[in-house]
């Protein structure tokens, strides 16, 4: 069973000040720390647990610069058998659908019985490079996965669905699937696990390896142009209570009593 | 999977147990978890110690508080079988998702409270305008590095005793700076959950820093940093000092002026890794002692023989996995309660975390309250 996973590293903002750049068309990334996408984790994890369970290989893509090595590194350490990155300064501000040409290029050139990506990436949080991948590699594709059986050259999987719906369908495999979190628990990769594969080589190829143009990948490739990105505006209504914990915990009690919350 | 059994055998010197039981006679957890020092000296000894390894949820019952190794007449070093242990857990990668949580943020942000890095002198921001701190990240020198830890940086609750300290030393005349949003985490609960890796690089990061800021005295407050600090990072390159070591020799050089009457009857609680296993028992009981109007009660379980309070070795972020069973804090302050405490004092973070939890969840709340030696000099001083 030969296995792919797309991954993408993505800065952590969950608990961050954020705020926006110079360009006012992205974030100021400076001091965020980043890491691999949280859907992706799971991605991996559970191509790592399908490896473990029938053999075959892991290889593991990755769109960015040589930032992103990190991240497929922390792959190799889960046990990913190879990571690859695809890089070119025409790459840049590809949308979900030029991102998914880019890695369709590379995945044709290696053999695979399945593809796995997360959901969603936690920065744009698009969720389309898995489906347009599918699509461009003519196979089908199913998203939202939070089970997958593999049987013979078929895949059972579970899709999680609105209003607490559950869909389960059967597809042949080739197929791409794109998982959900809580899929599985993703292991933890030690720092002595990355030291080890420290050295590992991580190929890398660019536009002119994937027979690509630039006028196909980048912006001039994409159909979403990004033109401002912005806070929301603040609101009325809104109430911020200061003070210590037990301080705002009084006032909360105080202002649920007044309001009637308190029944 | 023989090798791994010889190398525990041989690395923590298993052979030479001869099976007395002082261990898990004296391990806190033993009588609630199924955790069994003495029987995991046994298994290794006979080579089955991995079997079952990663269902070994036990494993993760254990406090660090290392009186199993203290009270071993053999010399071994029973604890460190233990984190050994969790040692191949973490290179599996199969441990409690908690703990994932607090390793992978103390890689990411320097603390394994999951806050921002650039957010660790943000407790600064409430200390009133005319109190300046040093800090070295920008320039200033000064006697000792006051060394702030994780938690102070980052919990409310300590954070407020982090500022009764910053009150009392800048009283004492003792000359500090810290490190601002330079400093990290010691490590010393890393290495207990077995991430020896990342304790190394943890080491090597605060040494540079260290070096980089010509740093020769250090004073920490938080006693597992202390104790990672004095005891497991490269010898010889810089003194530490625990707050109470500071504060008591500032005490008897006259330099600490406690005037205020404090009424109550207070007791004090002593951590693990600063009493039994620093020995700095004295110095927190002289400082309470010179609270004018005090009245200081010794506990049974005291000195050497203190109970632990859960909080160490990892503990602050992963449950016991007893089910049954009160939690060691719990038997604290009952025990205090019934001494006639009104105030139970200590010295640590994880101590005054655990120890206020159990007030709470024991119904104590109008009969006892938690406090860190350091507020206690602070309301004496005002």
């Amino acid at each position: 069973m030969n296995l792919i996973v797309c991954i993408k590293r993505v800065p952590e903002t969950a608990d961050a000040d954020v705020s926006i750049d110079k360009s006012g068309k992205d974030i100021d990334k400076s001091g965020l720390a980043f890491d691999l996408n949280e859907w992706d984790s799971y991605a991996i994890e559970e191509a790592i647990r399908l490896k473990e369970k029938m053999g075959g290989t892991v290889t593991v893509l990755s769109i960015g610069g040589e930032d992103s090595n990190e991240s497929l590194r922390k792959c190799l350490a889960m046990g990913a058998d190879e990571a690859m990155r695809l890089t070119d300064p025409a790459f840049d501000g590809s949308d979900g659908l030029a991102r998914a040409k880019i890695l369709a290029e590379a995945i044709r050139k290696i053999p695979y019985d399945l593809i796995l990506t997360g959901t969603q990436a936690e920065d744009d949080g698009y969720g389309q490079v898995g489906a347009a991948l599918a699509e461009l590699l003519g196979i089908p594709h199913a998203t939202l996965i939070t089970r997958l059986e593999v049987q013979e050259k078929k895949v059972k999987v579970h899709r999680e669905l609105e209003g607490g719906l559950e869909e389960v369908c059967e597809m042949d495999l080739p197929a791409v699937l794109t998982i959900q979190t809580g899929i599985n628990e993703p292991r933890y990769v030690s720092i002595m696990g990355i030291r080890k594969v420290a050295k590992k080589e991580i190929k890398t190829l660019n536009a002119s390896d994937l027979s690509l143009k630039a006028e196909e990948v980048g912006f001039a490739g994409s159909d979403i142009r990004l033109e401002k990105v912005y806070l929301p505006p603040t609101g009325e209504g809104a109430e911020i209570l200061e003070g210590k914990p037990e301080e705002i915990a009084v006032k909360v009690f105080e202002i649920l009593k007044d309001k009637g919350g308190l029944a | 999977m023989e090798n791994i059994e010889m190398n525990f055998a041989e690395k923590f010197e298993l052979y030479g147990c001869f099976q007395c039981g002082k261990c898990t006679g004296g391990c806190p957890v033993s009588l609630k978890s199924k955790l069994n020092i003495r029987r995991l000296m046994m298994e290794g000894i006979l080579g089955r110690i991995s079997e079952k390894i990663s269902e070994r949820e036990e494993l993760w019952d254990c406090t660090t508080c290392k009186t199993c190794t203290l009270r071993c007449p053999r010399g071994l070093k029973p604890m460190d079988l233990i984190i050994g242990m969790r040692g191949n857990l973490v290179e599996e990668g199969h441990i409690p998702k908690t703990i994932i949580d607090a390793l992978e943020s103390v890689y990411k942000q320097g603390n394994p409270w999951g806050k921002q890095r650039n957010k660790r002198t943000e407790w600064l921001k409430t200390l009133s305008e005319e109190v300046s701190i040093k800090d070295y990240s920008k320039g200033d020198r000064a006697e000792y590095l006051y060394f702030v830890g994780c938690t102070p940086s980052f919990d409310p609750r300590i954070q407020e005793v982090a500022k009764a300290l910053v009150s009392v030393m800048k009283k004492a005349e003792v000359d500090f700076g810290i490190l601002g949003n330079e400093e990290q985490c010691c490590g010393n609960e890393i290495r207990r959950m077995g991430e020896a890796g990342l304790f190394e690089e943890l080491v090597d990061g605060n040494m540079q820093c260290f070096e980089s800021h010509q740093i020769e005295r250090i004073i920490a407050m938080c006693p597992h940093g202390f104790n990672a600090l004095k005891n497991e990072y490269p010898q010889g390159k810089f003194e530490v000092s625990h707050t109470t070591q500071v504060l008591a020799k500032s005490l008897e050089e006259g330099k600490l002026s406690l005037r205020k009457e404090i009424k109550k009857v207070v007791t004090y609680h002593d951590p693990c890794f600063l009493g039994k296993q620093n020995q700095v028992f004295d110095e927190p009981r002289m400082l309470l002692s010179a609270i004018p109007g005090l009245t200081f009660k010794e506990l049974d379980r005291s000195r050497e023989r203190s109970l632990c309070c859960e909080g160490g070795g990892g503990r602050m972020w992963v449950e016991s996995s007893s089910e049954s069973g009160q939690r060691l804090a719990e038997i604290r302050i009952q025990d205090a309660v019934e001494l006639g405490a009104e105030i139970i004092a200590t010295s640590c973070p994880f101590c005054v975390l655990t120890l206020e939890d159990a007030v709470k969840t024991s119904g104590n709340e109008e009969k006892i309250i938690v406090k860190d030696v350091m507020e206690l000099l602070a309301d004496s001083m005002e």
